[in-house]
Protein backbone atom coordinates (compact mmCIF):
# COMPACT_ATOMS: atom_id res chain seq x y z
CA UNK A 1 0.00 0.00 0.00
CA UNK A 2 2.26 2.71 1.17
CA UNK A 3 6.15 1.71 1.40
CA UNK A 4 6.42 -1.71 2.90
CA UNK A 5 8.32 -0.56 6.54
CA UNK A 6 5.56 1.57 6.90
CA UNK A 7 2.94 -0.76 5.94
CA UNK A 8 4.03 -3.18 8.80
CA UNK A 9 4.43 -0.59 11.32
CA UNK A 10 1.19 0.50 10.58
CA UNK A 11 0.00 -3.16 10.85
CA UNK A 12 1.71 -3.61 14.09
CA UNK A 13 0.63 -0.41 15.52
CA UNK A 14 -2.92 -1.64 15.02
CA UNK A 15 -2.39 -4.72 15.83
CA UNK A 16 -0.44 -3.97 19.21
CA UNK A 17 -3.36 -3.18 21.22
CA UNK A 18 -5.24 -6.44 20.74
CA UNK A 19 -2.19 -8.87 21.71
CA UNK A 20 -2.25 -6.65 24.98
CA UNK A 21 -5.66 -7.59 25.66
CA UNK A 22 -4.92 -11.42 24.45
CA UNK A 23 -1.85 -10.54 27.02
CA UNK A 24 -3.75 -9.35 29.90
CA UNK A 25 -6.21 -12.65 29.61
CA UNK A 26 -3.47 -15.25 29.78
CA UNK A 27 -1.44 -13.41 32.18
CA UNK A 28 1.71 -12.21 30.01
CA UNK A 29 2.52 -9.02 30.57
CA UNK A 30 5.79 -8.70 28.82
CA UNK A 31 4.12 -10.31 25.52
CA UNK A 32 2.79 -7.06 23.96
CA UNK A 33 6.25 -5.38 24.41
CA UNK A 34 7.83 -8.70 22.51
CA UNK A 35 5.32 -8.02 20.05
CA UNK A 36 5.77 -4.78 19.46
CA UNK A 37 9.68 -4.96 18.96
CA UNK A 38 9.23 -8.23 16.70
CA UNK A 39 7.22 -5.62 14.98
CA UNK A 40 9.89 -3.13 14.99
CA UNK A 41 12.31 -5.44 13.69
CA UNK A 42 10.72 -6.81 10.95
CA UNK A 43 10.42 -3.16 9.69
CA UNK A 44 13.87 -2.49 10.57
CA UNK A 45 14.95 -5.29 8.37
CA UNK A 46 12.54 -4.50 5.07
CA UNK A 47 14.04 -0.87 5.46
CA UNK A 48 17.23 -1.84 5.90
CA UNK A 49 16.95 -3.77 2.47
CA UNK A 50 15.58 -0.68 0.89
CA UNK A 51 18.43 1.11 2.07
CA UNK A 52 20.55 -1.50 0.47
CA UNK A 53 18.40 -1.89 -3.05
CA UNK A 54 18.76 2.97 -3.26
CA UNK A 55 22.48 2.21 -2.77
CA UNK A 56 22.39 -0.09 -5.41
CA UNK A 57 21.15 2.32 -7.79
CA UNK A 58 17.75 0.04 -8.49
CA UNK A 59 14.38 1.82 -8.13
CA UNK A 60 12.81 0.88 -5.23
CA UNK A 61 9.46 -0.18 -5.05
CA UNK A 62 7.20 2.79 -4.21
CA UNK A 63 3.31 2.79 -4.96
CA UNK A 64 3.20 3.39 -8.57
CA UNK A 65 -0.84 3.36 -9.39
CA UNK A 66 -3.39 3.57 -7.38
CA UNK A 67 -4.70 5.98 -3.98
CA UNK A 68 -0.80 6.83 -3.15
CA UNK A 69 0.08 6.88 -6.22
CA UNK A 70 3.07 9.69 -6.45
CA UNK A 71 3.35 10.57 -2.64
CA UNK A 72 5.99 8.97 -1.51
CA UNK A 73 9.85 9.00 -2.63
CA UNK A 74 12.68 6.95 -1.71
CA UNK A 75 15.64 8.02 -2.39
CA UNK A 76 19.17 7.71 -0.33
CA UNK A 77 18.26 10.46 2.08
CA UNK A 78 14.62 8.87 2.97
CA UNK A 79 15.63 5.53 3.24
CA UNK A 80 19.10 6.60 5.22
CA UNK A 81 17.02 8.32 7.90
CA UNK A 82 14.57 5.76 8.29
CA UNK A 83 17.05 3.12 8.98
CA UNK A 84 18.48 5.46 11.75
CA UNK A 85 14.61 6.14 13.16
CA UNK A 86 13.40 2.52 13.06
CA UNK A 87 16.75 1.41 14.65
CA UNK A 88 17.10 3.60 17.41
CA UNK A 89 13.35 2.46 17.81
CA UNK A 90 14.11 -1.32 18.30
CA UNK A 91 16.99 -0.12 21.26
CA UNK A 92 13.82 2.11 23.03
CA UNK A 93 11.78 -0.83 22.28
CA UNK A 94 13.28 -3.63 24.01
CA UNK A 95 14.52 -1.16 26.71
CA UNK A 96 10.97 -0.63 27.87
CA UNK A 97 9.82 -4.24 28.36
CA UNK A 98 11.11 -4.42 31.53
CA UNK A 99 11.14 -0.33 32.12
CA UNK A 100 7.33 -0.18 31.61
CA UNK A 101 6.56 -3.80 32.91
CA UNK A 102 4.35 -2.32 36.10
CA UNK A 103 2.70 0.31 34.12
CA UNK A 104 -0.87 -0.26 33.47
CA UNK A 105 -1.69 -0.04 29.64
CA UNK A 106 2.10 -0.60 28.38
CA UNK A 107 0.33 -2.13 24.85
CA UNK A 108 -0.61 1.37 24.50
CA UNK A 109 2.46 2.87 25.00
CA UNK A 110 4.33 0.13 22.25
CA UNK A 111 1.14 1.59 19.96
CA UNK A 112 2.19 4.95 20.16
CA UNK A 113 5.58 4.40 20.14
CA UNK A 114 5.09 2.24 16.98
CA UNK A 115 2.74 4.98 15.60
CA UNK A 116 5.36 7.82 16.43
CA UNK A 117 8.22 5.97 14.25
CA UNK A 118 5.38 5.64 11.48
CA UNK A 119 5.13 9.40 11.39
CA UNK A 120 9.34 10.03 11.31
CA UNK A 121 9.71 7.28 8.52
CA UNK A 122 6.60 8.97 6.54
CA UNK A 123 8.06 12.38 6.83
CA UNK A 124 11.16 11.55 5.87
CA UNK A 125 10.06 9.70 2.62
CA UNK A 126 7.28 11.76 1.48
CA UNK A 127 7.06 13.26 -1.84
CA UNK A 128 4.60 16.28 -1.33
CA UNK A 129 4.76 18.56 1.44
CA UNK A 130 1.34 17.58 2.41
CA UNK A 131 1.84 13.92 2.99
CA UNK A 132 4.82 15.23 5.21
CA UNK A 133 2.49 17.50 7.64
CA UNK A 134 0.06 14.89 7.64
CA UNK A 135 2.88 12.17 9.33
CA UNK A 136 4.38 15.41 10.87
CA UNK A 137 0.79 15.52 12.74
CA UNK A 138 1.38 11.52 13.30
CA UNK A 139 4.32 11.98 15.06
CA UNK A 140 3.93 14.84 16.87
CA UNK A 141 0.21 13.56 18.83
CA UNK A 142 2.29 10.14 19.41
CA UNK A 143 4.61 12.06 21.00
CA UNK A 144 2.42 14.61 23.33
CA UNK A 145 0.86 11.71 24.62
CA UNK A 146 4.10 9.42 25.25
CA UNK A 147 5.45 12.30 27.06
CA UNK A 148 2.19 12.78 29.75
CA UNK A 149 2.00 8.73 29.80
CA UNK A 150 2.40 8.44 33.36
CA UNK A 151 -0.43 10.54 33.84
CA UNK A 152 -0.95 9.60 37.47
CA UNK A 153 2.15 11.73 38.42
CA UNK A 154 2.16 15.41 37.77
CA UNK A 155 4.76 16.18 35.79
CA UNK A 156 4.99 14.51 32.80
CA UNK A 157 1.49 15.74 32.41
CA UNK A 158 2.42 19.40 32.98
CA UNK A 159 5.11 19.06 30.63
CA UNK A 160 2.64 17.59 27.81
CA UNK A 161 0.39 19.97 28.21
CA UNK A 162 3.16 22.84 27.55
CA UNK A 163 4.74 20.83 25.12
CA UNK A 164 1.38 19.93 23.20
CA UNK A 165 0.78 24.05 23.18
CA UNK A 166 4.13 24.94 21.64
CA UNK A 167 4.55 22.14 19.07
CA UNK A 168 0.78 22.30 17.54
CA UNK A 169 0.85 25.92 17.22
CA UNK A 170 4.32 25.61 15.39
CA UNK A 171 2.31 22.83 13.44
CA UNK A 172 -0.47 25.15 12.46
CA UNK A 173 2.52 28.21 11.69
CA UNK A 174 3.83 25.42 9.16
CA UNK A 175 0.82 24.71 7.61
CA UNK A 176 -0.01 28.24 7.24
CA UNK A 177 3.31 28.80 5.25
CA UNK A 178 2.37 25.19 2.99
CA UNK A 179 -0.72 26.86 2.03
CA UNK A 180 1.74 29.75 1.44
CA UNK A 181 3.60 27.78 -1.33
CA UNK A 182 0.99 26.11 -2.43
CA UNK A 183 -0.56 29.49 -3.45
CA UNK A 184 2.09 30.34 -5.19
CA UNK A 185 2.82 27.36 -7.29
CA UNK A 186 -0.07 25.09 -7.39
CA UNK A 187 1.26 22.00 -6.36
CA UNK A 188 3.19 20.79 -3.23
CA UNK A 189 5.22 18.38 -4.99
CA UNK A 190 8.65 18.54 -3.71
CA UNK A 191 9.77 18.46 -7.33
CA UNK A 192 7.04 20.55 -8.85
CA UNK A 193 7.89 23.10 -5.67
CA UNK A 194 12.14 23.09 -7.04
CA UNK A 195 11.35 23.46 -10.61
CA UNK A 196 8.73 26.37 -9.63
CA UNK A 197 10.56 28.38 -7.22
CA UNK A 198 14.25 27.27 -8.04
CA UNK A 199 15.73 29.57 -9.98
CA UNK A 200 12.99 32.50 -10.12
CA UNK A 201 13.94 35.64 -8.46
CA UNK A 202 12.43 35.69 -5.11
CA UNK A 203 9.30 37.75 -4.22
CA UNK A 204 8.01 39.22 -0.79
CA UNK A 205 5.62 35.77 -0.83
CA UNK A 206 8.49 33.68 -0.34
CA UNK A 207 10.32 35.39 2.33
CA UNK A 208 7.17 35.01 4.62
CA UNK A 209 6.83 31.66 3.37
CA UNK A 210 10.06 31.19 4.41
CA UNK A 211 8.98 32.61 8.22
CA UNK A 212 6.27 30.72 8.43
CA UNK A 213 7.97 27.05 7.27
CA UNK A 214 11.32 27.86 9.32
CA UNK A 215 9.41 28.80 12.82
CA UNK A 216 7.49 25.67 11.85
CA UNK A 217 10.15 23.12 11.79
CA UNK A 218 12.28 25.54 14.34
CA UNK A 219 9.66 24.76 17.08
CA UNK A 220 9.73 20.99 16.71
CA UNK A 221 13.94 21.05 16.33
CA UNK A 222 14.15 22.77 19.32
CA UNK A 223 16.16 26.00 17.45
CA UNK A 224 17.37 28.56 20.33
CA UNK A 225 14.23 30.91 20.78
CA UNK A 226 12.24 28.26 19.90
CA UNK A 227 13.13 25.55 22.75
CA UNK A 228 11.45 26.18 25.86
CA UNK A 229 9.49 23.24 25.47
CA UNK A 230 12.35 20.62 25.36
CA UNK A 231 13.89 20.59 28.78
CA UNK A 232 10.81 19.90 30.39
CA UNK A 233 9.06 17.31 27.93
CA UNK A 234 12.61 15.24 27.88
CA UNK A 235 13.04 14.87 31.18
CA UNK A 236 9.95 14.30 32.06
CA UNK A 237 9.04 11.92 29.56
CA UNK A 238 10.08 7.90 30.62
CA UNK A 239 13.28 7.17 29.42
CA UNK A 240 13.42 4.98 26.36
CA UNK A 241 10.69 7.85 24.91
CA UNK A 242 13.29 10.43 26.28
CA UNK A 243 15.99 8.77 24.39
CA UNK A 244 13.85 9.15 20.98
CA UNK A 245 12.73 12.23 21.63
CA UNK A 246 15.97 13.43 21.90
CA UNK A 247 17.80 10.68 19.46
CA UNK A 248 15.52 11.27 15.90
CA UNK A 249 12.22 12.94 16.72
CA UNK A 250 13.68 16.59 17.22
CA UNK A 251 16.04 15.79 14.44
CA UNK A 252 13.37 14.66 11.99
CA UNK A 253 12.22 18.31 12.39
CA UNK A 254 15.95 19.21 10.79
CA UNK A 255 15.08 16.31 7.94
CA UNK A 256 11.98 17.86 7.00
CA UNK A 257 13.65 21.22 6.97
CA UNK A 258 16.21 20.17 5.00
CA UNK A 259 13.61 18.76 2.04
CA UNK A 260 12.29 21.91 2.17
CA UNK A 261 15.18 24.33 2.12
CA UNK A 262 16.97 22.37 -0.65
CA UNK A 263 14.05 22.58 -3.01
CA UNK A 264 11.60 25.24 -2.49
CA UNK A 265 13.36 27.57 -0.69
CA UNK A 266 16.46 27.37 -2.44
CA UNK A 267 16.53 30.71 -4.00
CA UNK A 268 16.81 32.15 -0.66
CA UNK A 269 19.82 30.42 0.37
CA UNK A 270 22.13 33.09 0.89
CA UNK A 271 19.98 34.72 3.30
CA UNK A 272 18.90 31.78 5.17
CA UNK A 273 22.32 29.97 5.91
CA UNK A 274 23.20 33.67 7.19
CA UNK A 275 20.67 33.13 9.72
CA UNK A 276 21.39 29.55 9.95
CA UNK A 277 24.89 30.31 10.96
CA UNK A 278 23.63 32.98 14.06
CA UNK A 279 21.72 30.78 15.17
CA UNK A 280 23.54 27.60 15.25
CA UNK A 281 26.87 29.60 17.43
CA UNK A 282 23.17 31.06 19.51
CA UNK A 283 21.85 27.34 19.99
CA UNK A 284 25.00 25.52 20.48
CA UNK A 285 26.28 28.10 22.92
CA UNK A 286 22.86 28.45 24.83
CA UNK A 287 21.94 25.23 24.93
CA UNK A 288 26.13 24.07 26.45
CA UNK A 289 25.93 26.88 28.88
CA UNK A 290 22.65 25.98 30.64
CA UNK A 291 23.95 21.97 30.95
CA UNK A 292 26.54 23.51 32.76
CA UNK A 293 24.24 24.01 35.94
CA UNK A 294 22.09 21.40 35.98
CA UNK A 295 21.81 19.11 38.86
CA UNK A 296 18.82 16.65 36.93
CA UNK A 297 21.15 14.46 35.28
CA UNK A 298 17.92 14.12 32.31
CA UNK A 299 17.25 17.74 32.02
CA UNK A 300 21.36 18.37 31.71
CA UNK A 301 20.39 15.22 29.05
CA UNK A 302 18.25 17.22 27.49
CA UNK A 303 20.14 20.57 27.44
CA UNK A 304 23.06 19.00 25.53
CA UNK A 305 20.44 17.83 23.07
CA UNK A 306 20.12 21.59 22.16
CA UNK A 307 23.66 22.01 22.10
CA UNK A 308 23.95 19.32 19.51
CA UNK A 309 21.20 21.11 17.63
CA UNK A 310 23.16 24.09 16.91
CA UNK A 311 25.65 21.87 15.50
CA UNK A 312 24.04 20.37 12.98
CA UNK A 313 22.56 23.74 12.07
CA UNK A 314 26.18 24.57 11.39
CA UNK A 315 26.20 22.17 8.69
CA UNK A 316 22.71 23.65 7.22
CA UNK A 317 24.37 26.86 7.43
CA UNK A 318 27.67 25.85 4.96
CA UNK A 319 24.73 24.53 2.50
CA UNK A 320 27.52 22.57 0.40
CA UNK A 321 27.85 18.70 0.06
CA UNK A 322 30.27 18.20 2.70
CA UNK A 323 28.18 20.46 5.03
CA UNK A 324 25.39 18.37 4.82
CA UNK A 325 27.15 15.52 4.85
CA UNK A 326 28.48 16.61 8.39
CA UNK A 327 24.73 17.24 9.60
CA UNK A 328 23.47 13.79 7.90
CA UNK A 329 26.59 11.94 9.60
CA UNK A 330 25.80 13.83 13.10
CA UNK A 331 22.08 13.03 13.15
CA UNK A 332 23.42 9.48 12.87
CA UNK A 333 25.98 9.45 15.36
CA UNK A 334 23.51 11.93 18.06
CA UNK A 335 21.25 9.35 17.51
CA UNK A 336 23.46 6.70 18.71
CA UNK A 337 25.26 8.65 21.19
CA UNK A 338 22.24 10.18 23.03
CA UNK A 339 20.04 6.95 22.76
CA UNK A 340 22.83 5.36 24.60
CA UNK A 341 23.17 8.17 27.69
CA UNK A 342 18.80 8.89 27.72
CA UNK A 343 18.61 4.41 27.87
CA UNK A 344 21.80 4.48 30.46
CA UNK A 345 20.37 7.55 32.52
CA UNK A 346 17.09 5.02 32.52
CA UNK A 347 18.93 2.24 33.42
CA UNK A 348 20.17 3.66 36.79
CA UNK A 349 16.91 5.58 37.35
CA UNK A 350 15.06 2.29 37.30
CA UNK A 351 17.56 1.20 40.08
CA UNK A 352 18.24 4.19 42.21
CA UNK A 353 14.75 5.94 42.00
CA UNK A 354 16.43 9.61 41.77
CA UNK A 355 17.74 11.88 38.60
CA UNK A 356 19.82 13.90 40.66
CA UNK A 357 23.05 13.74 39.93
CA UNK A 358 24.23 13.87 43.53
CA UNK A 359 22.71 11.01 44.29
CA UNK A 360 24.25 8.84 41.81
CA UNK A 361 28.30 8.54 43.89
CA UNK A 362 30.21 5.20 43.15
CA UNK A 363 27.48 4.09 41.10
CA UNK A 364 30.08 2.52 38.57
CA UNK A 365 30.63 -0.11 41.42
CA UNK A 366 27.57 -1.41 41.46
CA UNK A 367 26.34 -0.84 38.00
CA UNK A 368 29.34 -1.57 35.95
CA UNK A 369 28.35 -2.42 32.66
CA UNK A 370 25.78 0.70 32.56
CA UNK A 371 28.66 3.17 33.84
CA UNK A 372 31.01 2.07 31.00
CA UNK A 373 28.18 2.29 28.46
CA UNK A 374 27.62 6.00 29.81
CA UNK A 375 31.33 6.51 29.44
CA UNK A 376 31.39 5.69 25.94
CA UNK A 377 28.86 7.76 25.08
CA UNK A 378 29.92 10.28 26.83
CA UNK A 379 33.10 10.50 25.37
CA UNK A 380 31.63 10.45 22.13
CA UNK A 381 29.32 13.26 22.60
CA UNK A 382 32.65 15.82 23.85
CA UNK A 383 34.03 14.60 20.74
CA UNK A 384 36.71 12.36 21.46
CA UNK A 385 38.80 11.35 18.50
CA UNK A 386 38.51 7.16 18.01
CA UNK A 387 34.70 7.26 18.63
CA UNK A 388 32.14 8.50 16.47
CA UNK A 389 31.22 12.38 17.54
CA UNK A 390 34.31 13.16 16.42
CA UNK A 391 34.16 12.27 12.84
CA UNK A 392 30.78 14.16 12.37
CA UNK A 393 32.64 17.23 14.31
CA UNK A 394 35.40 17.55 12.37
CA UNK A 395 33.28 17.03 8.88
CA UNK A 396 30.65 20.51 10.25
CA UNK A 397 33.87 21.64 10.93
CA UNK A 398 35.72 21.04 7.82
CA UNK A 399 32.42 22.28 6.02
CA UNK A 400 32.19 25.62 7.86
CA UNK A 401 35.81 26.61 7.66
CA UNK A 402 35.36 26.14 3.80
CA UNK A 403 32.94 28.40 3.06
CA UNK A 404 34.30 31.51 5.43
CA UNK A 405 32.12 30.83 8.23
CA UNK A 406 35.07 30.06 10.63
CA UNK A 407 33.92 31.78 13.24
CA UNK A 408 31.04 29.16 13.37
CA UNK A 409 33.98 26.48 13.61
CA UNK A 410 35.72 28.27 16.36
CA UNK A 411 31.88 28.52 18.26
CA UNK A 412 31.95 24.35 17.37
CA UNK A 413 35.60 23.97 19.01
CA UNK A 414 35.05 26.04 22.25
CA UNK A 415 31.63 24.51 22.69
CA UNK A 416 32.69 21.11 22.50
CA UNK A 417 35.27 22.30 25.68
CA UNK A 418 32.65 24.22 27.49
CA UNK A 419 30.93 20.63 26.88
CA UNK A 420 33.07 18.60 28.35
CA UNK A 421 32.78 20.58 31.88
CA UNK A 422 29.44 18.90 32.61
CA UNK A 423 29.72 15.59 30.47
CA UNK A 424 32.72 14.54 32.67
CA UNK A 425 31.16 15.59 35.50
CA UNK A 426 28.54 12.84 35.24
CA UNK A 427 31.86 10.22 34.58
CA UNK A 428 33.39 11.67 37.80
CA UNK A 429 30.44 11.19 39.90
CA UNK A 430 29.95 8.05 39.02
CA UNK A 431 33.23 6.61 39.95
CA UNK A 432 33.44 8.66 42.64
CA UNK A 433 34.92 6.51 45.58
CA UNK A 434 34.51 8.87 48.59
CA UNK A 435 31.02 7.70 49.85
CA UNK A 436 29.36 3.95 49.32
CA UNK A 437 26.92 3.38 46.83
CA UNK A 438 22.96 2.40 48.51
CA UNK A 439 23.16 -1.31 48.95
CA UNK A 440 19.71 -1.97 46.72
CA UNK A 441 21.93 -0.87 43.77
CA UNK A 442 22.66 -3.76 41.82
CA UNK A 443 22.96 -4.14 38.06
CA UNK A 444 20.30 -3.52 35.52
CA UNK A 445 18.78 -6.55 33.76
CA UNK A 446 19.79 -7.99 30.55
CA UNK A 447 17.09 -6.52 28.42
CA UNK A 448 18.56 -2.98 29.49
CA UNK A 449 21.90 -3.73 29.09
CA UNK A 450 21.74 -5.54 26.15
CA UNK A 451 20.07 -2.59 23.82
CA UNK A 452 22.37 -0.10 25.70
CA UNK A 453 25.72 -2.13 24.56
CA UNK A 454 24.45 -2.82 21.11
CA UNK A 455 24.50 1.14 20.51
CA UNK A 456 28.06 1.98 22.51
CA UNK A 457 28.91 -0.55 19.97
CA UNK A 458 28.18 0.98 16.84
CA UNK A 459 30.01 4.44 18.65
CA UNK A 460 33.02 2.58 18.73
CA UNK A 461 32.78 0.76 15.05
CA UNK A 462 31.63 3.97 13.87
CA UNK A 463 34.24 5.75 15.04
CA UNK A 464 36.98 3.77 13.99
CA UNK A 465 35.67 2.90 10.84
CA UNK A 466 33.55 5.84 9.83
CA UNK A 467 33.74 4.84 6.22
CA UNK A 468 30.87 2.38 6.82
CA UNK A 469 28.59 5.12 7.10
CA UNK A 470 30.36 8.15 5.76
CA UNK A 471 29.83 7.35 1.66
CA UNK A 472 26.70 7.15 2.55
CA UNK A 473 26.03 10.30 4.41
CA UNK A 474 27.62 11.69 1.19
CA UNK A 475 25.22 10.62 -1.46
CA UNK A 476 22.37 11.35 0.76
CA UNK A 477 23.34 15.02 0.68
CA UNK A 478 24.21 14.31 -3.34
CA UNK A 479 20.66 13.12 -3.54
CA UNK A 480 19.25 16.40 -1.63
CA UNK A 481 21.36 18.58 -3.60
CA UNK A 482 20.18 17.12 -6.48
CA UNK A 483 16.58 17.86 -5.76
CA UNK A 484 16.51 20.83 -7.74
CA UNK B 1 -14.81 40.52 -8.04
CA UNK B 2 -12.98 41.07 -4.59
CA UNK B 3 -9.33 41.09 -4.82
CA UNK B 4 -7.46 38.31 -3.47
CA UNK B 5 -5.26 40.58 -1.24
CA UNK B 6 -8.28 41.44 0.73
CA UNK B 7 -9.06 37.43 1.13
CA UNK B 8 -5.44 36.85 2.41
CA UNK B 9 -5.40 40.12 4.73
CA UNK B 10 -8.22 38.80 6.26
CA UNK B 11 -6.19 35.32 7.08
CA UNK B 12 -3.49 36.74 8.31
CA UNK B 13 -5.52 38.67 11.14
CA UNK B 14 -7.48 35.01 12.12
CA UNK B 15 -3.49 33.80 12.05
CA UNK B 16 -2.68 36.77 14.44
CA UNK B 17 -5.80 36.70 16.36
CA UNK B 18 -5.02 33.05 16.85
CA UNK B 19 -1.17 33.89 18.19
CA UNK B 20 -2.54 36.97 20.19
CA UNK B 21 -4.85 34.52 21.80
CA UNK B 22 -2.14 32.14 22.45
CA UNK B 23 0.18 34.95 23.74
CA UNK B 24 -2.81 36.75 26.14
CA UNK B 25 -5.10 34.36 27.75
CA UNK B 26 -4.50 31.91 31.00
CA UNK B 27 -6.72 29.43 30.61
CA UNK B 28 -5.92 26.02 28.78
CA UNK B 29 -9.18 25.56 26.78
CA UNK B 30 -8.65 29.23 25.77
CA UNK B 31 -5.05 28.73 24.33
CA UNK B 32 -6.48 25.24 22.83
CA UNK B 33 -9.25 27.17 21.16
CA UNK B 34 -6.12 29.64 20.13
CA UNK B 35 -4.27 26.98 18.85
CA UNK B 36 -7.35 25.80 16.28
CA UNK B 37 -8.18 29.62 15.01
CA UNK B 38 -4.57 29.41 13.82
CA UNK B 39 -4.87 26.49 11.84
CA UNK B 40 -8.33 27.42 10.52
CA UNK B 41 -6.82 30.03 9.22
CA UNK B 42 -4.57 28.15 7.21
CA UNK B 43 -7.20 26.54 5.96
CA UNK B 44 -9.15 29.44 4.98
CA UNK B 45 -6.23 30.30 3.02
CA UNK B 46 -6.14 26.88 1.08
CA UNK B 47 -9.79 27.48 0.14
CA UNK B 48 -8.65 31.12 -0.68
CA UNK B 49 -5.78 30.24 -2.57
CA UNK B 50 -7.10 27.46 -4.31
CA UNK B 51 -9.30 29.72 -6.68
CA UNK B 52 -6.60 31.87 -7.68
CA UNK B 53 -5.21 29.60 -10.53
CA UNK B 54 -7.56 29.80 -13.56
CA UNK B 55 -10.63 31.96 -13.40
CA UNK B 56 -13.64 30.27 -12.84
CA UNK B 57 -11.86 26.98 -12.31
CA UNK B 58 -11.49 25.71 -8.30
CA UNK B 59 -8.29 23.08 -7.53
CA UNK B 60 -9.70 20.27 -5.67
CA UNK B 61 -6.48 19.40 -3.88
CA UNK B 62 -6.73 22.23 -1.83
CA UNK B 63 -10.38 21.15 -0.62
CA UNK B 64 -8.78 17.52 0.21
CA UNK B 65 -6.27 18.96 1.98
CA UNK B 66 -8.20 20.72 4.05
CA UNK B 67 -10.82 18.21 4.95
CA UNK B 68 -7.32 16.44 5.97
CA UNK B 69 -6.25 19.30 8.06
CA UNK B 70 -9.70 19.53 9.74
CA UNK B 71 -9.18 16.11 11.03
CA UNK B 72 -6.00 16.73 12.37
CA UNK B 73 -7.40 19.58 14.05
CA UNK B 74 -9.85 17.54 15.26
CA UNK B 75 -6.95 14.85 16.64
CA UNK B 76 -5.37 17.66 18.33
CA UNK B 77 -8.03 19.02 19.95
CA UNK B 78 -8.77 15.60 21.13
CA UNK B 79 -5.54 14.76 22.63
CA UNK B 80 -5.05 18.09 24.41
CA UNK B 81 -8.32 17.86 25.91
CA UNK B 82 -7.39 14.35 27.27
CA UNK B 83 -4.10 15.86 29.30
CA UNK B 84 -5.84 18.79 29.95
CA UNK B 85 -8.60 16.48 32.09
CA UNK B 86 -5.03 14.96 33.69
CA UNK B 87 -3.73 18.70 34.73
CA UNK B 88 -7.22 19.49 36.30
CA UNK B 89 -6.82 16.28 38.56
CA UNK B 90 -3.41 17.37 39.64
CA UNK B 91 -3.32 21.15 39.85
CA UNK B 92 -6.88 21.96 40.67
CA UNK B 93 -7.27 24.70 38.17
CA UNK B 94 -6.82 25.28 34.17
CA UNK B 95 -4.54 28.64 34.41
CA UNK B 96 -1.19 28.37 32.76
CA UNK B 97 0.76 30.41 35.08
CA UNK B 98 0.04 28.06 38.23
CA UNK B 99 1.72 24.97 36.20
CA UNK B 100 5.41 25.49 37.41
CA UNK B 101 6.56 22.49 38.82
CA UNK B 102 9.01 22.19 36.74
CA UNK B 103 11.64 24.94 36.63
CA UNK B 104 12.23 26.02 33.58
Amino acid sequence: MLTLPLDLLFLFAITTPLIGWLAQKVDLPRLSGVYATLGILLSAFTAFQLLLQTLGGVVPPTPTSGLFNAYFDLDIFGSFAMVIQIGLGIAASIFSIQYMRSESGSSLYYALLIGMIGGMVGVVTAADLFTLFVFWEMMCLTSYLLVAFKNEEPEPVEAGIKYLLMSSAGSATLLFGISLLYGMTGTLNFGGLATALGHATPGPWLYIALLFIFTGFGVKAAIVPLHTWLPDAHSAAPSPISAMLSGIVIETGLLAMVRVLFTALISLQTYWSMVFAVLAVITMTLGNMTALVQDDLKRMLAYSSIGHIGYMLAGLAAGTVVGLTGTILHILNHALMKGTAFLCAGAIIYRLGSRNLADMSGLARRMPKIAVAFSIAIFALIGLPGLNGFVSKLTLFVSVADVNLAWVGIAIILNSAISAGYYLRIVRVMIETESEPSENLREAPVSMWFPIWILAILIITFGIWPDLVFNIAERAALAILSMT
Amino acid sequence: MIPLSYYLILTMGLYIVGMYCLATKRNVVRLVLGIEIMINAANLNFIVLSANWTEGFIDPLAHSIVMMSITLAGCISAAAFTIIIFVYRHYGTLDIRELRRLRG
